[in-house]
């Protein structure tokens, strides 16, 4: 029978920890402007958020070793957040130029809006890079 | 997968070797050795060798290809 291997642990993990502090964020992010300090913050709660989740999933795993799969397996999960993050970087750019030029986006608010717009999509990226990785472990590619 | 077969299962069985005893021979996680004994994973070719020296025997005792693809049809 077919545990799960740190590396999926460490995954779940991320995940978690990915969900935990971004699902909050974007949710207030849709009902109120963001500002710098919302930003940086999340960015702050989730490195703490996985520095204490991976500690406690390593210490409670004995085998710690990565191997060719799992390198075979996170180059799949890399390849498709790259092509989901170019895609949503192409879409991104277009309505942030439409929005531009139909004057509905004021120009001294586009930096804090490019940047909760950059900080989705690199979620995004992560969340189907993660989603990529864990659909081929359990299907044992 | 693909047209890759093995025999790691009885040739471990054969050695009375568990899954991780064998996983911890050639540096792999027990995940793999599960997902190469089911043919659900190809290992590379320094793996093969390593599994085939471990039980030593030569690589083709250990996995056999079969070309799956369709011949294509004379005249």
């Amino acid at each position: 029978m077919s545990t799960l291997s740190y590396q999926e642990k460490s995954l779940y993990g991320t995940l978690a920890a990915d969900l935990i502090v971004y699902v909050p964020y974007f949710v207030y992010v849709i009902h109120h402007p963001t500002t710098l300090t919302h930003i940086v913050g999340t960015i702050i709660l989730l490195i703490v958020a996985q520095i204490i989740l991976q500690s406690i999933i390593a210490i409670a795993t004995r085998n710690r070793i990565t191997d060719e799969r799992d390198r075979q397996i996170a180059g799949l999960g890399y390849r498709n957040a790259y092509f989901a993050l170019v895609s949503m970087i192409l879409f991104g750019m277009g309505l942030l130029w439409l929005h531009t030029i139909n004057g509905e986006l004021p120009i001294n608010h586009m930096g804090l809006h490019f940047l909760s717009v950059f900080l989705g999509m690199t979620v995004i990226s992560e969340i189907v890079k993660i989603v990529t990785q864990l659909v081929a472990y359990r299907r044992s590619i | 997968m693909g047209g890759i077969r093995n025999n790691v299962r009885a040739l471990r069985a054969a050695h009375e070797m568990t899954q991780q005893q064998l996983a911890d021979r050639i540096d792999l996680t027990r995940q793999t050795v599960i997902a190469i004994e089911g043919d659900k994973y190809s290992p590379s070719l320094e793996t093969a060798f390593r599994i085939a020296n471990v039980f030593g025997v030569p690589l083709e005792r250990v996995f056999q290809y079969q070309d799956e693809r369709k011949k294509p049809r004379k005249g």
